[in-house]
């Protein structure tokens, strides 16, 4: 019905329709889905949430003489480098070496991005071509040469509520969660969510266009713990599912979509800004695009049971999630998001003014995401069982 | 007469620590007091409260307790949020047992009425992006 190069047209042309994934619920409800489908071109959605397997790919230039950076610092936070010479990886939720949980690589990142000087410290072995033994000095992102995130893991397709049934407060990564179900706290943008608007990825796969931390990046292949072997309602996932592993340049993003995190007693993360336009190729693409909080659903976890399979007390939907209390064995539970629907919000439509002034194109995967792919545990094994 | 609820955040000397000053406020002034934090070190006490009661007995109380040899200081606000680094992300929502937090279902923006704080600081150490700042204590 549409295609990529016709929407693409559109953009240029500066006619292209595009909704918001929380707008084009109304519009479907009030004109029926092919209708909606006729008169929408593309539909933007958005998250901020915490995003844990996030980090930066940074290079800082040859230093007189030159060094081959065996260990580094930011800020005292370490920084992977077992690359080459001068390029590093700073990881979102490694931690400062001084023993306090609350400060690391998401701060660095977000201190970088809002041009803060970071001071960096390497050491080395030393060797014929790279005879310095260490350096201290100081970096901003005008200094460096490449800095870009690259995430392992965004933007979940869908995650657990999470509470907690025993007699003591948890601190966990899904926040305070008070005794004896006293909170349940969740974290998704729900109806704005972007893998939950498109639960099969049809338009989304490796090379999509998306805005990340406010920059325009891409998707750049399935993220890890991409799971499909899921139970579905309405078609959508209702547990942790589909992934991505995204791209962006850091010298475009800003500290407003990206925010370094911590959680007490747990460590630091990262909140990332992602949007992901999806291109109504055809009603059925639009049906999913326009399930509503009231159609998505998710799984309440007792996150006071320590294990991996922990089976959900039961499901309940974003709607409910929204309205600020749950049921749990007849007694209502107060909720709390950790992701910011104000933020997926603005998100969602920074992504369509972009899209209506002709700034941003949307791009057809050079290849899609899985279909079909497990999600495996780490057990204890011998060499042989392996 | 209308009745007026205020904090005072109180600090002893060691010396008057084992004295009964609030006791003998409440009785002689006929003022609701309610104590929201306390702490007993080797440097005195400190005493947050809130007090309910009517203007002129508040005003007679905290003189009491100045010439008790009481240091006063009324506090406005317990907790402030750095807007700049509060992403309304709503996870104070469910902790804070005052209801201090609110979010408003058309914008889901989360404002912050430090009115209604009853200084438990719960949201510190709950707000993700560290925006609650504790401004005193
Ligand atoms: S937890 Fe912190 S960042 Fe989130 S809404 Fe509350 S004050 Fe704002
Ligand atoms: S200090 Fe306690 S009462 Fe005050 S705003 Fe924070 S959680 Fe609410």
């Amino acid at each position: 019905m549409r295609t990529y190069e016709e929407i693409n047209e559109k953009i240029k042309r500066g006619d292209v329709v595009v909704m918001t994934a929380e707008e084009v619920i109304k519009v479907v409800e009030s004109q029926g889905l092919e209708s909606a489908t006729k008169e929408v071109d593309v539909v933007t959605t958005g998250t901020f949430g915490a995003m844990c397997s996030s980090g930066a790919f940074l290079n800082f230039g040859h230093s007189e003489p030159p060094i081959k950076m065996q260990k580094v610092w930011l800020n005292d936070v370490p920084a992977y480098t077992g690359l080459a010479a001068v390029d590093a990886y700073i990881g979102a939720t490694e931690l400062k070496e001084n023993g306090d949980l609350d400060y690391g690589g998401a701060h660095v990142i977000e201190e970088l991005i809002a041009g803060k000087p970071v001071h960096l410290r390497a050491t080395a072995y030393g060797t014929d071509c790279y005879p310095r033994r260490s350096i201290d000095t100081y970096i901003s992102l005008k200094t460096i040469n490449q800095a870009y995130l690259f995430n392992p893991r965004n933007a979940y397709q869908n995650y657990a509520v999470a509470t907690n049934s025993s007699d003591t407060t948890l601190f966990t990564y899904m926040g305070k969660l008070l005794p004896n179900y006293g909170n349940a706290t969740y974290s998704s943008s729900g109806q704005l969510s972007p893998l939950l608007k498109d639960p099969c990825c049809r338009t989304i796969g490796i090379g999509s266009r998306i805005f990340i931390g406010g920059a325009k990046g891409f998707v750049a292949w399935e993220g890890t713990q991409y799971n499909t072997a899921v139970p579905t309602r309405n078609g959508v996932p209702t547990r942790a599912a589909r992934t991505l592993a995204v791209i962006g340049d850091m010298k475009e993003m800003s500290t407003e979509f990206v925010r370094a995190l911590y959680f007490h007693r747990y460590g630091v993360s990262l909140a990332v800004g992602i949007g992901v336009p999806i291109p109504i190729l055809d009603s059925e693409v639009m049906k999913y695009a326009s399930l509503s909080d009231k159609e998505l659903f998710a799984p309440v976890l007792d996150y006071s049971l320590q294990s991996r399979s922990r089976n959900p007390l039961k499901e309940v939907s974003y709607a409910e999630l929204r309205s600020g209390f749950i049921e749990l064995y007849g007694k209502k539970v107060k909720t709390s998001s950790l992701s910011s629907y104000y933020k997926a919000r603005i998100i969602a439509e920074k992504l369509k003014t972009m899209i209506e002034e002709g700034e941003f194109l949307l791009t057809r995967p050079v290849h899609g995401l899985p279909s079909e792919r497990a999600f495996k545990p780490l057990d204890i094994r011998s060499k042989e069982e392996v | 007469m209308t009745l007026v609820k205020k904090k005072f955040l109180l600090s002893f000397t060691p010396s008057i620590v084992n004295e009964p000053i609030t006791y003998k406020m409440v009785k002689e002034f006929d003022l609701m007091v309610n104590i929201l934090r306390a702490e007993v070190s080797e440097r005195g006490g400190r005493l947050l409260i809130e007090v309910d009661g009517k203007p002129s007995q508040v005003s007679k109380g905290v003189g009491f307790l100045k010439s008790a040899g009481v240091e006063v200081k009324e506090l406005n606000e317990y907790v402030n949020r750095d807007e700049d680094r509060c992403t309304h992300c709503g996870a104070c929502l469910s902790i804070c047992p005052a209801d201090a937090f609110e979010i408003d279902g058309m914008s889901w923006k989360v404002s912050f009425k430090a009115a209604k704080c009853i200084a438990c600081g719960l949201c510190i150490d709950t707000c993700p992006p560290r925006a609650m700042k504790l401004r005193i204590w």
